[in-house]
C-alpha cells in the first residue's frame, strides 16, 4: 500500500518532469530565431560538406560542452543565430562551465559516461584528453581556413584534433598616456624595467596593478616569465625537468622566473591579495597603476570602465633582453571520436570556419584575435599596433609551448599556491621550489 | 497459545513497518552509499579519474596520506576552522537566543535579521564577504577617518578569522533559532522555584537554563562541528584556499587533488580518511552529550 | 502565532522591561544592522551601473534607480525556465522527504527490533558523509542508472542526500507522539500504513515544517549535485545559472548580485509565512532532541 503510494508520487513527477521538459526545449527553440542576425552572408556562404547534402534535412541535435572564460560567455547565442541560417536541420544543446573550475571535472564526468559531440576548451586540452583516444580528428577542410600556427600544438603524431578559433596576447599592459607623460620608453630589459619603476615610485606612482587574490593570475604570470626566461633558451625544458636533468632547485632561469613575482609584489599596492581582477582593472584605468602583466581577457574590462582609455602591450622583459609577446590560442574546438553524427559536427565547422560575419563578430565581441585566414576583428585595440609591432619582428611565441609540458591542472596551479605562500611570508623560496619540484609526477597531463 | 498469538502478530506489525522504511533504505543506499564504497574501492587504486584501467596500488595512497604535508595542513586549517565555529557560534547563538528572550520588544524583526542569512547559499557568502572585506569596509574606514585592517582574506595570519566571521554571519541566525525555541519551552516556574531559592541570574542560568537547554545544545554543537568539518562551497567563491594555502581545507584539497590533479584515487583515500573522523567526531560528541543529558 | 505564548511570558516578573532589558534592545539593534547590512549592500549594488561600481564608494547610493540589472539578470539566467526548474525540484523533493522521513522516523522508532536500531545508525552516517568528495561514484551511479540529466534523477538525489538528516529530525519527534493514540486506532483495526496517515502524522505537522523549510534551502540553493546531474540547458537550476556570473574572469557583479537578489527572495518569503510553524517544530525538537 505504501509502496504503491509512493510509486504513484514518484510516476506523477516524471509524468510532470516529462510535460514540463517538453514546454521548456520549446520555448529555446523559439528563442533562437529571434536573434539572427538580419545580414546572413548569402553571397559568401560557403559550400556544404559534400556528406550533408541538402536533401539530408533530418533533425540533428549535437551536444556541446563549453568550457569558457566570461569573456566569451555569449557567443553560443551567436554560432546559434548562424547555425540556424545555415543549417536550420542542426540544434545544438550547449552546456556552458566555467573553464578553470568545471571543464576538467565535466570531462572526467562525460568519459565515464561518453563525451558530448562537441567540446571546447583551449588547446592544452588536446594534450590532456587526445592521448586518452577519444578526441576526433579534424578534418582537413576546414583546419585550411585557418593560420598554420594554430595547429602546431594541437596536433599529436601528425593528427590534430583542435580547431583553434581565437587567441589572447599576454605581456604587460600600460598605460600609454602615463607613459607618454613621464618619459618612458618600453623597456627592453630588466634594468629599463628597473628604471621606470624607480621613477613610478619617486613620483608616487604604483608600478604595477595586480590581484593576486586569484591564484590563476599569479600562475599565469608566472608562465609568462618561464616562456621568456627558460622555455626561450631551453624549448624542451618541461620534458628535461621530467627526465630529472633539470630542477627549480638547481636550475637559476626557472628561479629568476619564479623571483618576478617577488617583483611584482614588491612594487603593487599593498592590497593585492584582496583585489580581485575588476577592481585591478579599474585601478589600471583609473590611472593608480602604471603596468599589468595580464593578458586580452583584460581588454573587455579596460573597454567597459573607459571607452578612451588607451594602453598598449609589451613582453615582460627577461635577463637577455629578448623577451616574445606571449600568444595563446584560445577557443579550441575539439569533437568526440565516438559521435554519431560526424557529419552534422562537420557542419557545425563549416559554419564556424567559414562564415566570416560571425567569426568577426565572436572576435568584437570577446576583444580577442583572429585564428581565420583573411578574417580581422573590427573592434578598437589600442593595443592592436604594438602586437602587429612584435608580430612583424617575429617576436612572439605560443605559449602552448609551455602549458603542454607543464600542465596548468595539478602543477602549475598548486605551483602558484605555494608561490603566493612564499610572497606572503608563510614559506621560505626554497621551501617553494622544492614543492614544484616533488610535484614533477603531476606536471604531465598522461 | 496466548503468546503464540501475540508473536505472530509482532511479526506481522514487523513486516508493515519494513515495508515503511524499505523505500528510504533503498534510495539512501544507491544514492549514497554505494558511491562510498565506490570510493573506498578507488582509494586502492591509483585511477587519474579518466582512462579505463584503475591499477591497484594497495595500501599505497593511504601511506602517501600520512606523509603528505599539504593534507596535514589542510586538516589544521579545518580544525582550527572548526573548534572556532563551534566556540564562536554556539555562544553567539545562544548569547542572541537568551537576548531576545529577556523580553524585548519586537523580536520578531531581530530574529529574522539574524536569520535570513543562512537563507542564503554558501558560495554567495563567499563572494559578498569577499566584496566586504575588500571594498566595503575599507570605504568604511574612508568614511570615518579610521584605519582598521580590514583585508582579513588577504593575508594567511587574518584569513581564518575572516571565514570565521563570514560562516558565522551565516549560520549563527539559525542554531538561535533552535536555542530560542528550546528556552521559550522551558518552564517559566522553574525559574520562579529558582528565585525563591534565592539564585541569582548565573546560578539559574547554570542550574536551570543549561540543563534544560541539553538536547539543544547536542543539535547545535554535532550540527556546527560536522558542517564545519566539511567546509567547501564557502571558499571556492572566496579565497579559493588561499592565500597560498593558508586557508586550504579538507575537502578542497580532496576536490584540486582528485578533478584538477587527475589523482582521482588519492583523493578517494582523502575521502574515505575525512568520512572516518566524522564518524569518530560524531560518535563521540553523542555519546559525551547524551550522557550529560541523562545525569541531569 | 506563536506570540499567543510569548504574551503570557511577558506577564511573569522574569520577563519584565527593565534597564537590562533596554540595554539589551540596543545591543541587538547594533547586532542586527551588523547581520543586515551586507544585504542592504548586496541590493545597493544591484541598482548600480557597471561604471558607478568601479567610480563610486560602495556605500553611496545608485546616482538613478534602474532594473537594467533586473533585466539582464532575467536574461542570462533565463529565468523562466531555471526559476520554474528549482522551484519543481525543490517543492517535489521536500515533498517527498516530508513523506518518506515520516514513515521512516516512526517505523524505526516504533518497531524494538535490532535491524531498526541499525537502519536509524545507517541512516545517521548519510550526515556525515561529504558527498562534495563524492562527486564521480555519484555521477558514476546516476549515469548506470539512466538518471542523469532527467528531472526524477535529480529528485532523487535530493531525496537520498536529504532523508538522513530527515529521519534523524523526526525521529527526534516521535517521542511527542503518544503512543496510547495510536493503539486505540489499532485495537480499531487500523493497518499501520491508516494509523499513520490518520493518527501520527497529523501530529508530526509541526515536525513536517520543520523538515519541509530545512530542506527546501538547502535543495534550493544546491550547487553541486544540480551541476553532476542537470547540465541541459531546459533542466538547469538557478544556482548553476548564477554560478556562471562568478567565474574567474567574470566583471559582471551588478548582475550578480541583482541575479541573488532574485534567487534569495522566493526562499526568504518562504521562510517568513511559515515562521510560525518552523518555531513551532522547532520548540518541539529543541526539547526532546
Amino acid at each position: 500500500m505504501k509502496r504503491k503510494l509512493i510509486s504513484l508520487i514518484l510516476g506523477t513527477t516524471m509524468i510532470a518532469a516529462a510535460l514540463t521538459g517538453c514546454g521548456g526545449s520549446g520555448q529555446a527553440d523559439n528563442n533562437a530565431p529571434a536573434e539572427a542576425p538580419a545580414e546572413g552572408g548569402d553571397a559568401q556562404e560557403p559550400a556544404a560538406p559534400e556528406a550533408d547534402g541538402a536533401g539530408t534535412s533530418e533533425e540533428v541535435t549535437l551536444t556541446v560542452l563549453a568550457g569558457q572564460s566570461t569573456t566569451d560567455a555569449g557567443i553560443e547565442d551567436m554560432i546559434d543565430a548562424a547555425l540556424a541560417e545555415q543549417y536550420p536541420n542542426i540544434t545544438l544543446e550547449w552546456e556552458c562551465v566555467d573553464w578553470g573550475n568545471d571543464f576538467q571535472p565535466k570531462m572526467q564526468q562525460y568519459m565515464q559516461s561518453g563525451l558530448p559531440d562537441i567540446m571546447i576548451g583551449k588547446a592544452q586540452d588536446v594534450a590532456t584528453y587526445a592521448p586518452q583516444g577519444i578526441l576526433g580528428e579534424i578534418d582537413a577542410t576546414y583546419l585550411d581556413r585557418g593560420l598554420d600556427a594554430a595547429r602546431e600544438n594541437v596536433t599529436i603524431d601528425g593528427k590534430t584534433y583542435g580547431l583553434v578559433y581565437n587567441a589572447l596576447y599576454q605581456g604587460v599592459y600600460y598605460n600609454k598616456t602615463m607613459f607618454a607623460e613621464n618619459g618612458w620608453e618600453i623597456p627592453k630589459t630588466q634594468e629599463d624595467l628597473q628604471a621606470i619603476i624607480d621613477d613610478c615610485k619617486a613620483k608616487g606612482i604604483t608600478p604595477f596593478a595586480s590581484h593576486m587574490v586569484d591564484t590563476w593570475s599569479i600562475g599565469n604570470v608566472t608562465m609568462q616569465f618561464m616562456m621568456n626566461d627558460v622555455f626561450n633558451n631551453d624549448p624542451t625544458w618541461g620534458d628535461k625537468f621530467r627526465a630529472g636533468e633539470v630542477s627549480f632547485a638547481e636550475d637559476k632561469m626557472a628561479q629568476t622566473a619564479y623571483q618576478y613575482n617577488k617583483l611584482i609584489f614588491d612594487n603593487t599596492y599593498p592590497e593585492t591579495f584582496s583585489t580581485e581582477q575588476t577592481d585591478c582593472d579599474a585601478k589600471m584605468v583609473l590611472g593608480e597603476a602604471a603596468m599589468k602583466v595580464s593578458g586580452s581577457w583584460s581588454i573587455q574590462n579596460f573597454l567597459d570602465i573607459d571607452e578612451s582609455f588607451d594602453f598598449g602591450i609589451f613582453p615582460f622583459p627577461n635577463q637577455s633582453g629578448d623577451s616574445k609577446l606571449i600568444f595563446e590560442p584560445n577557443i579550441t574546438v575539439m569533437t568526440s571520436a565516438n559521435s554519431e553524427h560526424q557529419d552534422a559536427i562537420n557542419c557545425v565547422l563549416d559554419v564556424l570556419t567559414g562564415n566570416q560575419d560571425l567569426a568577426v563578430e565572436i572576435y568584437d565581441y570577446t576583444k580577442t584575435a583572429s585564428m581565420l585566414k583573411d578574417v580581422t576583428p573590427t573592434f578598437t585595440n589600442p593595443s592592436q599596433s604594438d602586437i602587429d609591432k612584435y608580430a612583424a619582428d617575429g617576436m612572439i611565441v605560443d605559449v602552448t609551448l609551455g602549458n603542454n609540458q607543464l600542465v596548468w591542472g595539478g602543477f602549475q596551479e598548486e605551483n602558484a599556491k605555494d608561490i603566493a605562500a612564499w610572497l606572503q611570508g608563510d614559506a621560505s623560496f626554497e621551501d617553494a621550489l622544492a614543492a614544484s619540484d616533488a610535484r614533477v609526477d603531476a606536471s604531465s597531463a598522461n | 497459545m496466548k503468546n503464540i498469538n501475540k508473536n505472530s502478530m509482532e511479526k506481522n506489525l514487523e513486516k508493515q513497518y519494513l515495508i515503511l522504511v524499505l523505500p528510504g533504505l533503498i534510495i539512501f543506499t544507491i544514492g549514497l552509499i554505494i558511491p562510498l564504497l565506490l570510493a573506498f574501492r578507488y582509494s586502492f587504486t591509483s585511477w587519474d579519474g579518466m582512462s579505463a584501467e584503475k591499477p591497484f596500488v594497495g595500501l599505497k595512497n593511504y601511506i602517501d596520506l600520512i606523509q603528505d604535508s599539504d593534507f596535514r595542513s589542510a586538516w589544521w586549517f579545518t580544525i582550527k576552522f572548526t573548534i572556532g565555529n563551534t566556540i564562536i557560534q554556539n555562544v553567539l547563538a545562544l548569547g542572541f537566543a537568551i537576548a531576545l528572550d529577556s523580553g524585548i520588544k519586537a523580536q520578531k524583526i531581530y530574529r529574522t535579521a539574524f536569520f535570513v542569512p543562512c537563507l542564503i547559499s554558501a558560495l554567495i557568502v563567499g563572494f559578498v564577504w569577499l566584496k566586504m572585506f575588500s571594498n566595503v569596509l575599507p570605504a568604511v574606514n574612508d568614511l570615518l577617518g579610521t584605519n582598521i585592517n580590514f583585508l582579513l582574506f588577504g593575508d594567511g595570519k587574518t584569513v581564518l578569522s575572516g571565514l570565521l566571521i563570514a560562516n558565522n554571519w551565516q549560520w549563527v541566525g539559525y542554531w538561535m533559532l533552535i536555542y530560542l525555541a528550546g528556552l521559550q519551552s522551558i518552564p517559566g516556574d522553574l525559574y520562579e522555584a529558582a528565585k525563591v531559592d534565592g539564585a541569582g541570574a548565573w546560578t539559574r542560568f547554570r542550574n536551570v537554563t543549561l540543563p534544560m537547554l541539553a538536547p539543544a545544545i547536542t543539535i547545535c554543537v554535532v550540527g556546527i562541528t560536522t558542517g564545519s568539518l566539511k567546509v567547501y562551497d564557502l571558499l571556492v567563491s572566496s579565497t579559493k584556499g588561499g592565500p597560498g594555502r593558508a586557508s586550504t581545507s579538507v575537502i578542497y584539497q580532496t576536490y584540486t587533488t582528485a578533478i584538477n590533479g587527475r589523482q582521482y584515487g588519492y583523493g578517494s583515500a582523502m575521502s574515505v580518511s575525512l568520512v572516518l573522523v566524522l564518524l569518530l567526531v560524531a560518535l563521540i560528541q553523542v555519546k559525551g552529550l547524551k550522557s550529560k543529558e541523562v545525569q541531569q | 502565532m506563536a506570540w499567543g505564548k510569548k504574551k503570557q511570558k511577558e506577564d511573569t516578573p522574569h520577563q519584565r522591561y527593565t534597564k537590562t532589558t533596554f540595554l539589551i534592545q540596543i545591543l541587538m539593534s547594533v547586532m542586527a544592522v551588523f547581520f543586515i547590512a551586507p544585504i542592504l549592500i548586496i541590493i545597493n549594488y544591484s541598482f548600480k551601473t557597471k561604471k558607478e561600481l568601479y567610480l563610486t564608494s560602495p556605500l553611496s547610493l545608485p546616482s538613478s534607480f534602474q532594473l537594467d540589472n533586473y533585466k539582464k539578470a532575467f536574461d542570462k539566467l533565463n529565468l523562466a525556465t531555471t526559476f520554474t526548474n528549482t522551484l519543481l525540484y525543490t517543492a517535489v523533493s521536500v515533498l517527498i522527504l516530508a513523506l518518506l522521513c515520516g514513515t521512516t522516523a516512526w517505523a524505526i522508532a516504533r518497531c524494538r527490533a535490532k535491524f531498526f536500531k541499525f537502519c536509524y545508525i545507517y541512516f545517521i552516517i548519510g550526515i556525515l558523509i561529504p558527498y562534495q568528495a563524492l562527486f564521480l561514484p555519484i555521477y558514476i551511479i546516476g549515469y548506470r542508472l539512466n538518471l542523469t540529466n532527467t528531472r526524477y534523477g535529480i529528485i532523487f538525489m535530493y531525496v537520498a542526500t536529504g532523508i538522513s538528516f530527515g529521519v534523524f529530525l523526526m525521529n527526534s519527534f516521535m517521542s511527542t507522539v503518544p503512543i496510547e493514540l495510536e493503539e486505540a486506532a489499532r485495537i480499531d483495526g487500523c493497518s499501520v500504513l491508516r494509523t499513520y496517515f490518520t493518527v501520527v502524522m497529523p501530529l508530526l505537522k509541526p515536525a513536517m515544517a520543520t523538515l519541509i523549510i530545512m530542506q527546501a534551502f538547502q535543495i534550493w540553493n544546491d550547487y553541486l549535485l544540480a551541476s553532476l546531474y542537470v547540465s541541459k540547458k531546459d533542466l538547469k537550476t538557478l544556482t548553476v545559472a548564477i554560478q556562471s556570473l562568478f567565474s574567474a574572469q567574470s566583471s559582471d557583479y551588478t548582475t550578480a548580485m541583482a541575479a541573488i537578489v532574485i534567487s534569495v527572495l522566493p526562499i526568504a518569503i518562504l521562510f517568513m509565512s511559515l515562521q510560525k510553524y518552523f518555531i513551532k517544530g522547532m520548540t518541539v525538537g529543541a526539547v526532546k532532541g
